[in-house]
Formats: structure tokens, sequence, C-alpha cells
């Protein structure tokens, strides 16, 4: 029997080979990714205030919904949502919207949304919003509630001074603490494929089962993430410093 | 303007034990007395921020702890000056004297933004209207809180010890302003240690001791012979301090 000598550049040229696949699988993730941080924003920033604002009752159960999520593995979540409909006999029906483009002679099909989507994306956002709740109720608590009481001294109501001088202030300084979660969570979309999304890893997998070749593809993989990552988090640093309130 | 017999309790602590007071038009009114006297409590009970456990306060003639009255809208013709001056500080200093007008009194943008200017004009601070709080000296801030007030044209402004966060050097350029206004005829009270703005300015001087009004009297009263034995050790402490007040007499 002939062993091959192990050739990680020829390896490299054979999973490029694929790259359509890898390249739809990308711009999958990147959409999930995208859809679920804005969705955990404006629910997390909704339960954030809740917790920090709503009375007794409202904000014990802001805090047990953050206190559950935070506490559960986001797989079972995944599931759970998952199977739900099924287990309750509700039909979830076989529909999608997908978009195609044609890119170096080579035809490239995303499906946008479908059930197994819509289940992954009401997931990751559900998830994403506890963390982000928790990064901006921080904030909040930090802008202090002088700031508060300055206002309403004015004569602005509750709400209107938790709109226009709280949050303005809070959001501005959530940025460092909130960037982990935008770089933790392209990195969490990978368990949509235990539920058949074609995200960036299944079409890994798929490579993989394609050309056997399975160490190059994955580093590949981590490549990507690495500096899909780097770029976000300099985004952000960006966004952080032009935001920054001059004289602070 | 009429306070009746307010009271007030953190859990098992009475901070105030039945303030009773009346403050006409123009009159400057100076609360003074040792910390953990309750004066600050009571500038926030009578503006709600932290409402009184009882008793009752007046303005014009409507009582502001009753629950038909707007609270925000009452809050809006009580101004009040803060100790730390709380500016906000994501604005410039022009919006944090216009927001109230557009945001309570909806004017528009352009209208607010005239008025809050004379506002800034009116205590020195017009050309420091684009800077943030955080770039400007705390008597600048300071001045800029008592504009933010001054703006909203209000009843009555309180000023919870203006003066005292700040460096001996910037407390002059505040009072000077707190005597512009208080000559032009606002309505104050005014918690405070600073006996020079006092003897100035007060029409009236209420010393508080834990809870209740020691004693209360013209500011010629206080520094020329106050009766009871805890206001004259107070004002002897100032002195100690800040230097004789028959100095301030002169």
């Amino acid at each position: 029997m002939i062993l091959q000598r192990p050739n990680p550049l020829r390896d490299l040229f054979i999973v490029l080979g694929y790259w359509d696949h890898i390249f739809s699988g990308y711009l999958l993730t990147m959409w999930l990714y995208g859809w679920a941080l804005l969705m955990g924003f404006f629910f997390g920033l909704l339960l954030a205030n809740l917790r920090q604002y709503g009375g007794r009752f409202l904000s014990r159960i802001a805090t047990g919904y953050i206190e559950f999520i935070r506490g559960t593995p986001l797989l079972a979540q995944l599931l759970f949502i998952y199977f739900l409909p099924s287990s309750l006999n509700i039909p979830v029906g076989n529909w999608k919207i997908e978009t195609s483009f044609t890119l170096l002679n080579k035809d490239i099909t995303i499906i946008l949304l479908n059930y197994r989507t819509l289940a992954g994306l009401i997931t990751l956002g559900l998830n994403s919003s506890a963390y982000q709740a928790e990064y901006i109720r921080g904030a909040i608590a930090s802008v202090g509630t002088e700031q508060l009481m300055a206002a309403q001294s004015l004569g602005m109501s509750r709400i209107s001074s938790i709109r226009y001088v709280v949050l303005p202030q809070a959001l501005r300084r959530v940025i460092p603490a909130w960037s982990n979660e935008a770089a933790y969570l392209p990195k969490y979309t990978v368990v949509v494929y235990f539920i058949g999304v074609k995200d960036l890893f299944s079409k890994a997998h798929l490579t993989v089962a394609f050309t056997f070749i399975s160490v190059t593809t994955y580093v590949l993989v981590a490549i990507i993430f690495l500096v899909t990552i780097t770029i976000i988090s300099k985004i952000l640093d960006i966004v952080h410093k032009r935001t920054m309130i001059p004289g602070l | 303007m009429r306070v009746v017999d307010i009271w007030k309790s953190y859990e098992d602590l009475e901070v105030l034990k039945g303030v009773s007071f009346e403050l006409g038009e123009g009159e400057v009114k100076v609360v003074f007395g040792p910390s953990g006297s309750g004066k600050s409590t009571m500038l926030r009970c009578i503006n709600m921020l932290n409402p009184p456990d009882k008793g009752e306060i007046f303005l014009r003639g409507q009582n502001i702890n009753s629950s038909e009255v707007n609270i925000n809208e009452m809050r809006a013709r009580i101004g009040m000056v803060f100790q730390n001056f709380n500016l906000f500080a994501h604005l410039k200093a022009i919006d944090n004297v216009s927001i109230g007008l557009r945001r309570v009194k909806k004017f528009p943008k352009e209208e607010a933004r005239a008025k809050a200017l004379e506002s800034l004009k009116s205590v020195k601070m017009e050309e420091w209207a684009d800077h943030y709080p955080a770039e400007l000296s705390g008597g600048q801030q300071q001045r800029v809180g008592i504009a933010r007030a001054l703006a909203m044209k209000p009843d009555v402004i309180l000023f919870d010890e203006p003066t005292s966060a700040l460096d001996p050097e910037l407390i002059g350029e505040v009072l000077q302003v707190m005597l512009d206004i208080a000559k032009s005829g606002t309505t104050m009270i005014v918690v405070t240690h600073e006996m020079g703005f006092a003897r100035a300015v007060a029409s009236e001087m209420i010393f508080l001791g834990e809870g209740v009004i020691i004693e209360r009297g013209t500011p010629e009263h206080f520094f020329v012979s106050p009766e009871s034995e805890r206001v004259k050790s107070f004002l002897q402490q100032l002195d100690i301090l800040y230097g004789s007040h028959e100095k301030l007499l002169k």
C-alpha cells in the first residue's frame, strides 16, 4: 500500500475548488448573524429597560428570562424551538425564500428563509437578546440615577427622561462590552448545522464529504471566522471612538 | 409657595419631622444646618423627586402632591440646581439648556435654541454654548445648570448646595450669578453655607437640625443675636472655616 505524502497546498487547492459552496455558506452565516444581532439588540434593549425600570413584576419576568437563557445550552434552545411546532401538531410547511446569482461562472443559490432558517434565526436572536440585555443594563446602571433625576426635575416624564437622557449615554457606553457579543455571535451561529441549515459550517462539512480533506477545510473555516471577527471588532472600535462624548 | 408640615423617613430613619414655611414671590430663602439635618431631602420633597410621607406643598395655591395634579407639569414650574451639577453629559451646554424647552414645553427647535442662548447669556456662558459638560470647569458647569433651570421660567428655583462641590476659586463666579438672578426677582430656596450670599439676598434664613426647624429669622438676626446654642456653635464652626461673619456684615 502506497501512502501519499501529505501536501497541504494541493489539499488547499482542491478545497478551494468548492469555493462556491463555502462562499454561499459564509453569506448565509453572515445573514443569520446580522439579523440575530439586530433582533437581539432590540429585544435586549427592551429586556434591559424592563429589568431596570419595569417595577417589581416586569423586572422579575425579564430577570427570569435572562437567567433562563443564560443558564441553558444554546443547542438545547435551538432544538426546543425547532421541534416545538411539530410536537404541538402545527404544520411548518415546506416554503422557502431564496436568492440566486452567478459569480465566476458558478450559480450560487442561498435559501434566505425557510422553516429551519427561521427557527435558527429566532433561537439566535432570543439567545443573544439575553446577553445583550445584561450588557445594556450594566451601561444604564452606570449612567446613574442622578441624570434621570435631573431630567425629571425639568418636568420630563420618566419615559422621555430615559429616552432622551439615559439611553443616549448608555448606548455609547455599552459599545466596548457589547463588542463581546458581536464577536461571539458569528461563532455561535454554527449550531444551526444541527437542524440542517446550509451555513458555513455545514458547507465545510459537505466539502469534507466530497474531498476527504478535513483538517485543511476546517482550518480554512477557522481563518474565515478569525478574519470576519477581527473586522467586526475593528469596526466597533472605530464606532466607539467616533461616538465618544468630547472631554470624557 | 407654602410648605406645610412635611415628614419623610427612609426605612427607620426619620429625616424630616414636620417642616413648614412660606415663601412669597421674589423671596430668597436660605436653608442651612449640619449635614444629615434633612436639607437636601427637603428640596427633593418639594419637587417630589422623593415624595414626602406626610404633609402638603402648595404652589400658587395648587397642592403639588395631590393625585389630580400632573407631577411633570409641576416639576417644570420648580427648577432645581444640583450639588454635582448633573448636566447631561452627552449634550452640549446649549442643548442641556434647551432640552426642557423642547421636550417639555414643546418649543420648535429654533425657538428653543434662541431661548436657551438667552438663558446662557444671563449666566455669562453664551461663548461656551457648543462645549460639552466634560470640557467645562465646575463653576462653568454649575452656571449652565443654573441656566438650564432658568430657561424653563419656573415659579421657584431650588438650589441644593450649589457651590459645595466647587474649588474655592470657582465659587465666586457661581455666587455672582446667583446674586444676579436673586436681585432680578427670582424666587429661590437655597441650601448653602455661603453666609455672605445669605446676608446679601436672603429674606429669611432657616436653620434646620435633625429634621426640624430650630431657628428662623433675618440674616441680621442670625449674625447678631442667634438664640439657640445649636445655631451659635454651628456659626462658630463656619467662622473657623471661612472667617468671621462679622466681616461679612460690613
